[in-house]
């Protein structure tokens, strides 16, 4: 589903982000990936977001290499990849209900459809009875799971995480983390960033470590428990 | 590896792709609808800088309307004197009758001569003292002072028509001298080309000015929603999608703009058409104050609504940096 192939990012002025990461996802993996900030986890999700472009090798999604796709032929390949952000980037100028919307917008969907969409959407993530409310009134945790059904409103193959539950106190991390098994259960390729190594492990799924812009562990059933550095 | 993104997206059971063209349709169109809309009510919401943007824009295009107008009036008189193709030929004192007969004859055979009017000094002198309302001081006079004249009315209203007959009077030797009332149309036709050219060239630097002054409020507008293009931008929206908020907004300048510029115009016109009338029926009745007239009127309101377009166009490929 996302092969990375030999990648090296580095950005202008000399900082090398990454350096010759090679991984590849299956169809409907789910995967952490960690290391400590700095280490070059965005950095390694924006380019498969195609808003980094890489300075070497190749990713390729779905089988198709993304750093060919012509400039315009961008928007239609983000909207088969859902992103959830850190800072979960919510309009605060309308709804719930309008921000869930939004993906479903721009691609033209019909109105009734788009609203059934976006209301199994937020009912996924347990804000049905918040759709009317401004985003700005609510918790972190709900303006985050806003967040989440955005991104996975418009059904996409690939959910993309930046450290997710960098704002969430543990209990509300845990959630978050149940949330995305269960898009994981019904075939959703997933790459979370997180430094959270104490929640991660918990969740005995397959980790990336990046270290200086290396990947310096690729587990497939991490052992350790409740290890944080 | 296909090379070519289907641009649908190829997710199985994706509705999208199922939806009949009929349905796409509508929702393009619902799309638009509210975008213009949306573009309405953010202007209305900030009702003091829009009106202040909407106030400069229909003042720029005011000036070429107001010049338009002008011009369209003053060219009455060009319409109605060229109707007036007369030339008049003033005889010499000497001449006897005969010479005026046989003149007359060769003048009214002319093929772009209708009727040739014999006025003797006599008719001349009454004629002039009926209108002017001086009959005693015409016949205090010992001797009449007026001419004989030809009164030779054209088959035509060309100009060229009138130089031709005037060129054959002039080289007759019993006329001392040949009046057209051509000239000074003349001088109101190069008057009124003036005015034609000053209109065309303010259309072009003020449209400018409206480009440049939606482009500079668009990109204000673009730098307040930053937060939304960045967002719209990284779940996928085009960058046409994105921008056409901004087009509206444009639009919506262009064309409230222009239809204020109409208003103004026509409050002008309800100030001064009062006195322009008054003015206006000392040279006869028909004459008429003329407003905009219906075609200048779209003109207007559909050109402004396309420059506030354009502008709000350069601004987005201008501001939209890297997408």
């Amino acid at each position: 589903m996302i092969r990375f192939d030999d990648v090296s990012k580095r950005y202008p002025g000399g900082h090398e982000a990454l350096k010759q990461v090679s991984f590849e996802l299956e169809k409907g993996e789910m995967a952490f990936l960690t290391g400590r900030s700095g280490a070059g986890k965005s950095t390694l999700l924006k380019l498969i977001m195609l808003t980094e472009d890489l300075n070497q090798g190749q990713i390729l999604v779905s089988g198709r290499n993304i750093n060919r796709l012509p400039q315009r032929q961008v928007p239609y390949y983000r909207r088969r990849i859902g992103v959830v952000f850190q800072d979960h980037q919510l309009l605060f100028d309308r709804s719930v209900f309008d921000n869930v919307m939004l993906p479903l917008q721009i691609e033209g969907y019909d109105r009734h459809e788009a609203a059934r969409r976006v209301r199994a959407a937020l009912d996924k993530v347990g804000l049905l009875d918040k759709e009317k409310l401004n985003p700005i009134t609510l918790s972190g945790g709900e303006q985050q799971r806003v967040g989440i059904a955005r991104a996975v409103v418009n059904r996409p193959q690939i959910l993309l995480a930046d450290e997710p539950t960098g704002n969430l106190d543990p209990e509300l991390a845990a959630e978050i983390m149940v949330l995305f098994e269960q898009f994981n259960q019904v075939g959703v390729c997933m790459l979370i960033a997180s430094h959270d190594l104490s929640l991660i492990t918990r969740l005995k799924h397959r980790m990336l470590t990046l270290e200086q812009g290396r990947l310096i562990k690729d587990e497939h059933q991490p052992s350790r428990r409740g290890t944080s550095s | 590896m296909t090379a070519k993104v289907n641009t649908r997206g190829n997710r199985a059971g994706n509705s999208r792709t199922s939806q009949p063209a009929r349905q796409r349709l509508s929702a393009w169109l619902v799309l638009h609808r509210d975008c213009a809309v949306d573009a309405l009510h953010r202007l209305w919401q900030q009702p003091a800088s829009s009106a202040m943007t909407l106030t400069v824009i229909a003042i720029a295009l005011l000036l070429p309307a107001l010049l338009y107008v002008t011009g369209k009036n003053l060219s009455q008189f060009d319409s109605s004197l060229a109707q007036a193709n007369q030339v008049t030929a003033y005889l010499r004192a000497e001449v006897n009758d005969s010479a005026v007969d046989d003149l007359r004859q060769r003048v009214e055979a002319h093929e772009r001569v209708d009727t040739v009017r014999y006025i003797s000094p006599e008719q001349a002198a009454a004629d002039f003292a009926e209108w002017s309302g001086l009959g005693d001081v015409v016949e205090s006079l010992a001797q009449n002072p007026l001419p004989a004249s030809l009164v030779v009315q054209l088959a035509d209203t060309r100009y060229e028509t009138a130089v031709q007959v005037q060129d054959l009077l002039r080289d007759e030797p019993a006329v001392d001298f040949v009046q057209m009332d051509q000239l000074w149309l003349q001088r109101l036709d190069s008057f009124l080309s003036l005015t034609r050219r000053a209109v065309v060239a303010l259309i072009v630097v003020l449209s400018l000015a409206v480009l440049f002054i939606t482009g500079n409020t668009i990109r204000t507008s673009i730098a307040s929603r930053e937060a939304e293009i960045r967002v719209m931008n990284l779940i996928g929206a085009t960058r046409a999608f994105i921008a056409r908020p901004f087009l509206y907004t444009g639009l919506w300048y262009g064309l409230l703009g222009g239809a204020l510029a109409w208003l103004l115009l026509g409050l002008l016109m309800l100030l001064l058409g009062g006195p322009g009338a008054e003015l206006l029926t000392y040279y006869g009745n028909q004459y008429q104050v003329q407003g905009m007239g219906a075609a200048a009127s779209i003109t207007l309101l559909g050109g402004s609504a396309a420059l506030g377009w354009l502008g709000a166009r350069l601004s987005v490929s201008r501001h939209f940096t890297r997408f």
